[in-house]
């Protein structure tokens, strides 16, 4: 980076797309956040493509099937889900690009470092439950479809317990991430994104009966344990992908409060704060 | 929200009373960005449960009349007016009277807590007579919706210290954050007036 | 130390509670009938329960001092509860 800043940068060329990246992979001194922003953009993308419409493990099917049907939902999906988890081992090695990122706008804040080492240890744990042991045991499953139906609906609830169980750590996660924004003096996040943490942490203790529930709203196939929360989450990402967007535009390489962009107006919730 | 910016210099103590001049949004305009998000994730809660009540609305009555209208009244009593008094203290701190502020926000304090204990036994009086978040349906839904209230009420006590602390030293006494904190505790007033209605009242 | 505003919120708060003492009304009439839906009673509810909330907002939150944005998003998530709590009721209870 800084041989290529130090280096008289020619203006962006205006010309096709492959120009323009290779104008910024030499010259732009932020290629490696973008390089992570870009990351999450993709890999979010990817991860509700092999989830959802690949292995077809999410939206998540009913907690009360027999084992008989629990046989036979891992047979309709039995192709989605070797390949789909097939894909999502290769490429699940990204989320450590996509915490760190994460975790740099904490350590660009005027808070202590603890705040980003607590929230790239606690998603790198996230990623064990959520992501790899689900994946691991719902491939055991596909892969041996004459197996015993008693062992695999063992299989079934572990899967999806585990998947759940990454509800804490988003919990803490999300709280650390919101008490980081509201401390903040740098103005990297404006102070409404650490209020929407505290509403995205709310959502996740609503999951917390489908430790309980195997039908109805509460389990974990339910309207208000996986849709309602899921729609919270997914704006919340939503979100924090464009204001990331936003504070890598403004990054400065300096410790002081973050200078704010001169060609957009700022927005009235942030003019305030 | 545009006038929002532009007014947010004025002083706050001209605008109070007095809506033909500046206009403003009373704390952080962010608070508010939080207040409506929340709302709208507990109107998709409501509209749930309304939903399921419907489709077995004689098991949501029965239960319905295990719960004593009477608490839900004497809930609601209470919270609103620890409403009334944190909106009180909003109004001292305006007028720069922050003894009064102070003991304003102390009795929203101790409302809020009065509340909370009620809840407590309200919940612990229906787990004896045999009524539990697995019982069915309703009661499910009813340690929900109280629960997660409870919750959001919890937090609030750390708004209302932050609104105590902000009062207590001449150095900060930010009126913002003063606002900021009682805007947070009225929409757990008015979340809680609505499921006052859709657990205590409706049929 | 009595000035108007205190007055003010004096009076907003007993109108809330005298709303909430007319719903205990409304919800002891008829112990014998409390087993069986009633559309009458869930509608004004609802409907008192939301007043109570646009007087919390506009009152105790100082909406009505707010610019006019504020004022209409706050309208329109009453009205959006409104809306959304009664349909799911009425049509809730055709299917």
């Amino acid at each position: 980076m800084s041989a290529a800043a130090v280096e008289a940068a020619p203006a962006a060329p205006s010309g096709s797309l492959i120009r323009k990246i290779a104008w910024h992979w030499r010259y732009d001194e932020k290629r490696e956040l973008w390089i992570g922003w870009w990351t999450l953009v993709i890999f979010y993308n990817l991860y509700g493509v092999l989830f959802f419409v690949l292995a077809r493990t999410q939206p998540p099917p009913e907690p009360s099937l027999t084992p008989a049907e629990i046989v036979q939902w891992f047979a309709d999906r039995h192709y989605g889900l070797l390949y789909g988890y097939a894909l999502v081992f290769i490429v699940g090695g990204a989320t450590a690009i996509m915490n760190a990122t994460l975790a740099y706008t904490m350590r660009r804040m005027s808070v202590s470092r603890a705040f980003a080492y607590s929230y790239l240890v606690i998603y790198a744990l996230a990623t064990l439950p959520g992501m790899l042991i689900m994946g691991v045991v719902c491939t055991v499953g596909a892969m041996r479809p004459d197996r015993d139906p008693e062992l695999m609906s063992w299989l079934y609830d572990f899967a999806f317990l585990s998947f759940e169980g990454t509800m804490g750590v988003f919990l803490i996660g999300s709280l650390v991430w919101m008490t980081a924004v509201l401390l903040d003096k740098n103005r990297v996040f404006p102070k409404w994104f650490g209020y929407l943490n505290l509403c995205n942490a709310l959502t996740e203790v609503v999951v917390a009966p489908a430790w309980i529930f195997k039908r109805g709203v509460f389990a974990w196939d339910g309207a208000i344990a996986w849709w309602i929360n899921m729609a919270v989450f997914v704006t919340y990402t939503a979100v924090f992908l464009s204001l990331l967007r936003k504070m890598i535009l403004r990054e400065d390489f300096g410790t002081g409060p973050l200078p704010e962009l001169e060609s957009e107006s700022t927005g009235a919730l942030e003019a305030a704060s | 929200m545009k006038t929002a910016a532009s007014t947010a210099s004025n002083p706050r103590a001209m605008a109070r009373g007095h809506a033909d001049d500046g206009r403003f949004v009373p704390g952080q305009p962010d608070m508010w960005a939080f207040v409506l998000f929340e709302a709208l994730v507990f109107t998709s809660y409501f509209t749930v449960y309304v939903i399921r009540r419907t489709q077995s609305s004689d098991l949501f009555l029965q239960s319905q009349s295990h719960l004593d209208l009477r608490v839900g009244v004497f809930n609601t009593l209470v919270l609103l007016a620890s409403s009334w008094f944190v909106a009180r203290c909003v109004q001292a701190a305006r007028e720069r009277s922050f003894r009064a502020a102070l003991n304003n926000a102390y009795l929203t304090m101790l409302f809020g807590f009065v509340f909370l204990v009620s809840k407590v036994i309200e919940w612990t009086t229906e787990i004896e007579r045999g009524f539990s978040f697995t019982t069915d349906e309703f009661f499910s839904f009813y340690y929900f919706l109280t629960g997660i209230h409870f919750l959001h009420l919890l937090i609030g006590f750390v708004f209302l210290g932050v609104a105590v602390y902000q009062l207590q030293s001449p150095a900060r006494r930010s009126q913002e954050m003063v606002e900021t904190c009682a805007t947070y505790w009225h929409t757990i007033d008015f979340l809680w007036v609505l499921i006052f209605a859709l657990l205590y009242v409706m049929r | 130390m009595q000035s108007p505003s205190d007055k003010r919120l004096l009076y907003v708060w007993l109108a809330l509670s005298a709303i909430t003492l007319a719903q205990l009304a409304l919800g002891s009439r008829g112990e014998a009938a409390s087993l069986t839906p009633n559309a009458a009673i869930t509608s004004s509810a609802v409907v008192m329960a939301l007043i109570k909330v646009r007087f919390i907002i506009r009152e105790f939150m100082e909406v009505r001092h707010a610019p006019a944005l504020l004022c209409r998003l706050t309208d329109l998530w009453i009205a959006l509860t409104g809306v959304s709590l009664l349909g799911s009721y009425f049509i809730g209870r055709m299917i």
